[in-house]
């Protein structure tokens, strides 16, 4: 029993001339969702992101033992306009904050965001003054993978549940999933209560923090620590 | 009051001693032969001398003759201290002054030399040392952006590896707060709406740019205004 036996018509089709020669039918039937889910999430190309030991991790998924192309990641795009998938693999400093933005802005749709390793989620130990705690202030997240760093088994999974919820799509309803208003360009991705939220006490930053919404903007506009 | 693990939620202490303790042992200004020529030079320029982890010789030098007693040691036949292996900067806190720091190392004679000029707090300025050592160049523009210490006669001082625009102050200060003194939702805020071609000189810009493409890249002419920023 052959594929022509389970197509729609069957053997007996009069239609001739079709794909398998005489009988078959001259079409195949499917819902445009799978298929297009189906090159979707088995093409993905990587835009890797990547600032800090994450990123060895990351390299070390598209290296042969791991072969990150097995699951369509055929090929690093260095270049956000040809990438699906941003993984951001490390820590993000403020001062890379704007380029990754940029980055994620240039990605065209559809786009999806790995946010690899504890640092990119949250900041990580670096609970300081110099660091995004978390990217998804920045930028919107599809899934984070824990670890530090994470193993290249742990990425995969991560890129894998990208895929699942490819698969879960549907172009009816697209603007649930990606629904991105031109206005958040280069804006941040969490509100004020949302960031305030993430930088709640931790460890010895506690006294820190109060001191830190406390001076803020008081004395600092007069004082001698601006730079002129 | 509370000590060790129980106190870490009472942050940082600072100590409430007015003084610093020179770190390392008193020892013959004669075991190391540049101290001891430095000592017959200059005089009352070497304020202290220690030795610290066993062989390292540190030598407090009075601020205003960094240059002077610098240009010496690197240039003076029996020192020739050719490599600057390191500057920085130290801040003991308490209103305490800040200790520009030079680590250098002579490859003639295979000897090591570190050199401390104390600064006070309302008067952080030193001659700059990269007419000596072009390498001093970052090095200075480093602690001129993380302590505050500024430079004088330096080609190019300004901000290396904080933000152009950062207002929260000199974040290896002891009187820094360690998450900065803007509120995160701030700090986010003001890393997004930086320019980040402003960063950068016009050279620097070049240096990124395809040597292939005709016409400069955009943001080149505001590179220039990064300049302005001192």
């Amino acid at each position: 029993m052959g594929l022509r036996d389970v197509l729609p018509g069957g053997g007996t089709s009069s239609v001739t001339g079709g794909m398998f020669g005489d009988g078959s039918p001259a079409f195949l039937t499917s819902k445009i969702d799978w298929i297009i889910n189906w090159s979707r999430r088995n093409s993905l190309w990587p835009m890797p992101f990547g600032t800090a030991c994450c990123a060895i991790e990351m390299m070390a998924s598209a290296a042969s033992n791991y072969d990150l192309a097995r699951f369509g990641m055929e090929r690093m795009s260095f270049s956000p306009r040809q990438a699906d998938v941003l993984i951001c693999a490390g820590r993000v400093p403020y001062k890379l904050a704007p380029v990754l933005r940029r980055i994620w802005d240039q990605m065209p749709q559809p786009k999806w965001c790995v946010s690899m390793g504890a640092c990119a989620s949250s900041g990580g130990v670096f609970d300081v003054y110099s660091m995004v705690q978390g990217i998804d202030t920045i930028i919107p997240v599809d899934v984070y993978v824990p670890g530090c760093p994470p193993r290249p088994e742990g990425l995969i999974y991560g890129l894998m549940m990208i895929q699942e919820k490819i698969r879960e799509e549907s172009l009816a309803r697209h603007f649930e999933h990606r629904a991105e208003d031109p206005n958040t360009v280069a804006r941040p991705h969490a509100n004020d209560a949302q960031v305030r939220g993430l930088s709640g006490p931790f460890g010895n930053s506690t006294q820190q923090e109060e001191l830190s919404t406390k001076e803020l903007g008081a004395d600092i506009a007069s004082s001698e620590d601006l730079i002129p | 009051m509370k000590s060790g693990f129980d106190a870490i939620d009472e942050g940082p202490h600072l100590s409430e001693s007015p003084t610093i303790s020179l770190a390392g042992e008193i020892s013959d200004p004669a075991s190391h032969p540049s101290v001891a020529a430095l000592l017959g030079r200059f005089g009352d320029a070497i304020l202290h001398h220690r030795v610290s982890s066993g062989t390292q010789h540190v030598v407090w030098i009075d601020p205003s003759c960094n240059l002077e007693i610098l240009r010496w040691l690197r240039d003076d036949p029996d020192q020739r201290y050719d490599m600057i292996s390191d500057l920085t900067a130290v801040d003991y806190g308490a209103g305490r002054p800040i200790n520009v720091v030079y680590q250098l190392f002579s490859t003639v004679y295979k000897r090591a030399l570190r050199l401390r000029c104390e600064l006070p707090l309302d008067g952080l300025e030193i001659d700059s040392i990269v007419e000596l050592w072009s390498a001093a160049n970052w090095l200075e523009r480093e602690v001129y952006d993380l302590f505050g210490v500024t430079f004088r006669k330096h080609p190019d001082l300004r901000r290396i590896l904080m933000p152009h625009d950062y207002e929260e102050g000199y974040p290896l200060r002891k009187d820094f707060p360690l998450r900065g003194r803007f509120s995160r939702a701030e700090q986010t805020r003001r890393a997004l709406n930086q320019a980040v071609e402003h960063s950068y000189i016009a050279e620097e810009m070049e240096l990124g740019r395809d040597p292939q493409q005709a016409t400069p890249v955009n943001g080149t002419q505001e590179g220039d205004a990064g300049r302005e920023v001192r």
